[in-house]
């Protein structure tokens, strides 16, 4: 659903919309202005931020997702079908967790036939999570589901990540059953103990006892409408969530691994960093080859990697580099919601993106710190991607004074 | 919040209100201004309970002269307890608004199972044989024996009552079974006659329905409840059956012959007693023909056996010679009795009058009238004469006086249908002798009588007007009213064809049709893969419900249903269907979801409610008709058309429909709430059958949803289910569904108020 245009379903496919009963005219019989107002309106709900207060983020996330594969994952209320589907959008949301929590770690697991198998063990790379999930395009969907089986192996995976970090499973769950070998009750119950928050996505209806565990577990279940509000959904995971107040701060050690031999700087001087070596994340599989010089030598124990951010199979350091750390940081600081203003005729363009303002664009958004005025899509834009304010940045003072 | 009801100030315990609770509220009113009957429908789940109690508690505290006590009737324990729950909140809420104790006092009352405290006869398990022991630690001559002899057992806590507790009333407050248990316990006084004593001053009376409405019962409980009291009957939809049964009389061959036996054991006693102490004999026989009343003065403890309503100038009378002297009766019995026997070795299906019986009984075995009249009553007094401890042999003795009196009283209203098989299996010789009561007023009368208000209310109750002519009085207020939502939150539907467009029906020419079963086999499963947790299904009959399973397990559906949900089957045996429940509600609660078989009619389509998960929705396989084939039905029929001019057909839709309706409503138990509801039968979409539906789920059918094939009616649910699992809070209530004492008093929302009072 990355692309809109190509995925539209066809209008017979689509449900039954009553799109003309929410136009209505205005005073002199127009509907233009009326039109313009119901798209910036949705525009606007959809980056409808929560206010963030000084609330302390898990910016280490390790999650698990448990994809339903069981039969009922082969109905095609969702197009093609609702398993395709689910691992298309998964496979944007990867990409999008990454980007946004460059620290954290992932796991994908199904369930199908009362089982759990684990496609793909925590770990933060998001390149062999994509590939996973497009080899399990092929796979049939089969049997029921087994709820707890899959919590219980998450659990497990989980239960020995540090304390500092956030726990979490995300569960995409198109039954509507589950076939459990024992008491669910009990396996919330060590969730809860373990501290590990719970996400349900329903793709049918609401089941009860999703809703009670992610009650329980402090995470949250929702139910789908269409595909477009799936992806959504899926993607407001990516957010870290708030920490529950009993994980306690602490300081984490981090391995900054020199680079590569072209920036030759004082920290990589030795000659075995550039030897040819096995890349440890590769070593497992059969297609690993002697790799060039080329990677990442953790600085404790100099093990060698191809990517980043890591965790150091041989001395389980977490291994990043300080862009990776950057990026985590706007969580902490979000910026704060633009204020919504009527415009007034003195500013005529986007501060932004110097767009001249038109007739049919009543509101523009200023902020708060620098008063700049930006257009309405330029304020999605900030607050979704940049994570900046354009004004701010530019204006020396403002900048200063935010870094202190 | 406090609100004005048309005047009236009313305490309102909770912070927000439903506008239907308000529009209850003056309607209710208007009712109790009038001193009158009223009749009022409310879906179950928008607290009836609650709006009923704080109006008319507001009531008694507004005119203390007019109203003095409320009388609630409930059906179950359970339902009991919730009263008593609401009561106590607002009575909470009094004290804080007001300040100060309220000088109030409610209490429930229930059985003496419910209520023992004596710690070897509380253990016992079955309320007859609680009863029996009961009297036999508490009967008048057990005590006098007592006082003779120290070995002889008594109840301590019955002593302790009797001692003190009569001249210390309980103190105002609100008690429920377990507050009556606990202050009896440290009172060490017995809750069950402290509630009985209580009764008479306290201002509100939480109880059965059979405490008011069996005769034998209320002769005993309800005979001193005052006038000016205002009597609700909750959940009422049935209230005609009930008053039935409670006038009605089954006897068979068995109970006959355990009649033999007591009737020997009476035999030796007396014959034990003439030796031993015949004065005491004597004493009886002077007292009897002094006359009955003396004979039965209070003696609260001796109520083990009373009569069934007498006209009080027969009790006046002196009992007939020919069965004062304890011997004669017992040959008087025995003659009843092997009369009785004769009547049951029938060939085929006999059907009289009461009439027509009291003229055979006189021609065959000399037995007038008159004596028969007094049967039940001459019985009691011989039991208690003979001091019989152990009554629960006795019972079916009593059960064949009660019928011998209620025969010989009532010639009007009852018929005697003697049957010598059942129908369903004609080879095995099972007589028996249904007297059988067909006219449900008699027995609601003296309470419609009695006082000057009666409430009837249910969340069915739909066609409203169908009540008054089978109970015959005249309500002053008949309303319905139907539930304000937020959102639409049930879903009723009309599925009237399969997938392969066999019209679906339970019509008695279809039911065998394979293809019938099939499409109801495959609407199930279909439902069943796409609505989570708890379904529950209903059946016209145990039969129909036993044949559809057994095709259904050729056909191979229970498999493909049991892919998606575990299956549960109720079934007549009451302890099976509790199990099934059980697991049931373990399965829906864990994830697995499951199905339930049952039928209208049945413990599960009455009692149980389904809320949220439980059921999330119903279906309803054809329409419950009632057997008609049954003799009984048939007579009634009769009867209803020729005194009510009720055309059978009328009679039997709005009963199949209100059972329908009750199944329906099982899913819906608050606004939060949502369920879907299939009625599969294509009769149902027919518009007298569609008009006999509740408004507030006729509200929400359209016309769309009327005439659904199985594949419609998936897509519809799919795409429903959806929606409902949106999130949904209090704040998308509030002004629409759920108002705040501002909102009340808005304009706009008194003028809605208003139109929703008229246009109902």
């Amino acid at each position: 659903m990355a692309d809109e245009d190509e995925t539209k379903e066809y209008r017979w496919e689509s449900g039954y919309e009553k799109t003309w009963e929410a136009i209505k005219e205005d005073d002199d019989g127009l509907l233009e202005s009326n039109v313009a107002d119901l798209v910036a309106r949705a525009k606007r709900k959809r980056a409808a931020l929560k206010a963030t207060g000084a609330i302390q983020l898990g910016m280490m996330r390790h999650l698990f997702v448990v994809v339903d594969a069981s039969a009922c994952m082969f109905l095609q209320d969702l197009k093609p079908t609702r398993f395709l589907c689910v691992l298309k959008l998964l496979e944007v949301f990867v990409h999008e967790f990454f980007d946004l929590n460059p620290i954290s770690q992932l796991g994908i697991l199904t369930t199908k036939m009362k089982r759990c198998e684990q496609i793909t063990v925590l770990a933060g790379n998001q390149k062999t999570h994509i590939e996973a999930l497009q080899q399990l395009k092929d796979f049939s969907c089969e049997g029921e589901p087994s709820l707890q089986n899959s919590l219980e192996r998450a659990m497990n995976g989980l239960k020995n990540m540090p304390a500092h970090s956030s726990r979490e499973i995300l569960v995409l769950f198109g039954s509507l059953t589950t076939c459990d070998p024992g008491d669910v009750q009990k396996t919330i119950k060590a969730l809860k103990d373990n501290n590990i928050r719970v996400s349900i996505i329903g793709l049918a209806a609401e089941v009860r006892i999703c809703r009670e565990i992610a009650k329980k577990t402090g995470g949250t279940y929702n139910v789908l409408i269409d595909d477009h509000h799936l992806k959504e959904l899926i993607l407001s995971q990516v957010q870290p969530p708030a920490v529950a107040g009993s994980i306690e701060a602490s300081l984490v050690k981090m391995g900054f691994p020199g680079g590569t031999p072209n920036v030759n700087d004082g920290t990589c001087d030795s000659s075995a960093d550039h030897a040819p070596a096995y890349c440890l994340c590769h070593i497992d599989s059969e297609t690993s080859s002697l790799m060039g010089p080329n990677g990442y030598n953790c600085p404790q124990c100099g093990s060698r990697y191809c990517e980043l951010p890591v965790e150091c199979k041989q001395c389980g350091l977490t291994l990043v580099s300080a862009p990776h750390l950057a990026r985590s940081y706007h969580h902490l600081f979000p910026i704060k919601p633009f204020m919504e203003r009527s415009r007034v005729p003195d500013t005529a363009h986007c501060f932004a993106c110097a767009k001249l303002f038109v007739e049919a664009e009543t509101n523009v958004y200023e902020c708060e710190n620098c008063h700049q005025i930006v257009c309405l899509d330029c304020d999605l834009f900030i607050r979704e991607t940049l994570h900046t304010c354009p004004g701010c940045a530019s204006d020396p003072v403002t900048a200063q004074m935010k870094t202190n | 919040m406090k609100l004005n009801v048309d005047g009236l100030l009313v305490y309102f315990p909770y912070d927000y209100i439903y506008p239907e609770q308000f529009s209850y509220m003056l309607e209710l009113k208007r009712a109790l201004d009038a001193k009158g009957h009223c009749l009022l429908e409310m879906p179950s789940g928008t607290g009836k309970t609650t709006t009923l109690l704080s109006l008319i508690v507001a009531y008694m505290k507004a005119h203390p002269l007019d109203l003095t006590k409320l009388v609630y009737c409930s059906r179950t324990v359970p339902e009991l307890e919730k009263v008593m729950e609401e009561l106590r909140k607002l009575m909470n809420y009094y004290e804080k608004e007001m300040g100060m104790e309220q000088n109030i006092l409610g209490l429930a009352l229930s059985s003496r199972k419910n209520l023992c405290i004596h710690p070897s006869v509380s253990k016992e398990r079955e309320g007859k044989v609680v009863d029996g022991r009961c009297y036999s630690l508490t009967a008048s001559f057990v005590r006098a024996r007592h006082a003779a002899d120290d070995a002889v057992p008594i109840c301590e806590f019955y002593e302790g009552f009797d001692a003190h507790g009569k001249e210390f009333p309980l103190p105002p407050g609100v008690y429920n079974l377990d507050d009556l248990k606990e202050y009896g316990q440290t009172k060490r006084w017995c809750p069950y006659f402290l509630a009985r004593h209580t009764i008479t001053h306290a201002n509100i009376v939480v109880y059965s329905y059979h405490y008011l409405l069996d005769p034998k019962i209320a002769e005993v409980v309800s005979k001193e409840i005052s006038k000016s009291s205002v009597v609700v009957f909750d959940e009422a939809h049935n209230i005609d059956n009930v008053c039935i049964d409670s006038m009605s009389v089954k006897i068979t061959k068995r109970l006959l012959d355990k009649c033999s036996n007591s009737i020997t054991i009476l035999e030796t006693t007396i014959s034990k007693m003439k030796e031993n102490d015949s004065k005491r004999l004597e004493k009886e026989y002077k007292r009897l023909v002094e006359g009955l009343r003396d004979a039965t003065i209070a003696r609260e403890t001796d109520m083990a056996l009373v009569n069934p309503v007498l006209p009080s100038e027969i009790l006046e009378e002196a009992v007939p010679g020919t069965i004062r002297t304890a011997e004669h009766f017992v040959a008087f019995l025995k003659r009843v009795v092997e009369y009785i026997k004769t009547r049951l070795r029938v060939q085929h299906v006999v059907q009289e009058s009461p009439a027509g019986f009291l003229r055979d009984i006189h021609t065959k075995v000399c037995i007038d009238r008159k004596p028969l009249r007094f049967t039940a009553e001459r019985l009691a007094s011989l039991i208690r004469t003979l001091e019989i401890s152990d009554l629960t042999d006795f019972s079916p003795l009593v059960t064949v006086s009660h019928f011998a009196t209620l025969v010989s009283t009532y010639t009007k209203g009852f018929t005697i249908i003697i049957e010598p098989f059942e129908d369903r299996a004609p080879t095995v010789s099972n007589p028996i002798l249904y007297f059988s009561c067909l006219d449900s007023s008699i027995a609601i009368k003296p309470v419609f009588n009695r006082f000057q208000t009666v409430v009837i209310t249910s969340g069915t109750l739909s066609p409203l007007d169908m009540y008054p002519k089978i109970l015959d009085f005249h309500p002053v207020i008949m309303t319905s009213f139907t539930m304000t939502l937020a959102r639409q939150c049930i879903l009723p539907m009309i599925v009237s064809k399969g997938n392969d467009q066999v019209a679906m029906s339970s019509r008695y020419e279809t039911r065998e049709d394979t293809a019938v079963i099939r499409n109801y086999g495959n609407l199930l499963v279909e439902i069943a893969a796409a609505v989570p947790d708890g379904i529950v299904c209903f059946f016209t009959s145990y039969l129909y419900l036993e044949t559809i399973v057994s095709s259904w397990y050729d056909q191979g559906i229970i498999d493909q249903l049991q892919r998606h949900k575990l299956l549960f089957i109720e079934t007549q045996d009451a302890a099976e269907t509790s199990l099934a429940l059980i697991n049931y509600i373990k399965a829906c609660d864990n994830g697995r979801g499951a199905v339930l078989l049952s039928v209208a009619r049945g413990k599960v389509s009455e009692g149980i409610d389904f809320d949220h998960h439980l059921g999330r929705a119903v279906l309803m396989f054809g329409i419950p008709y009632v057997y008609t084939q049954s003799r009984i039905l048939r007579a009634r029929l009769e009867y209803l058309r020729d005194q009510f001019q009720i055309r059978e057909n009328d009679f039997l839709t709005f009963d199949a429909m209100r059972h329908a309706a009750q199944c329906l409503g099982r899913c819906m138990r608050g606004k939060t709430d949502y369920g879907i509801m299939v009625l599969a039968d294509k009769r149902f979409s027919r518009a007298d059958k569609r008009s006999k539906l509740p408004k507030w789920i006729q509200e929400h059918l359209k016309d769309t949803n009327c005439n659904l094939s199985t594949e419609e009616c998936v897509q519809i649910c799919k795409r429903w289910l959806r929606q409902m699992a949106q999130p949904f809070s209090r704040e998308d209530q509030l002004g629409i569904s759920l108002l705040t004492l501002e909102q009340l008093q808005s304009e706009e929302m008194q003028k809605k108020i208003q139109q929703r009072a008229q246009g109902v």
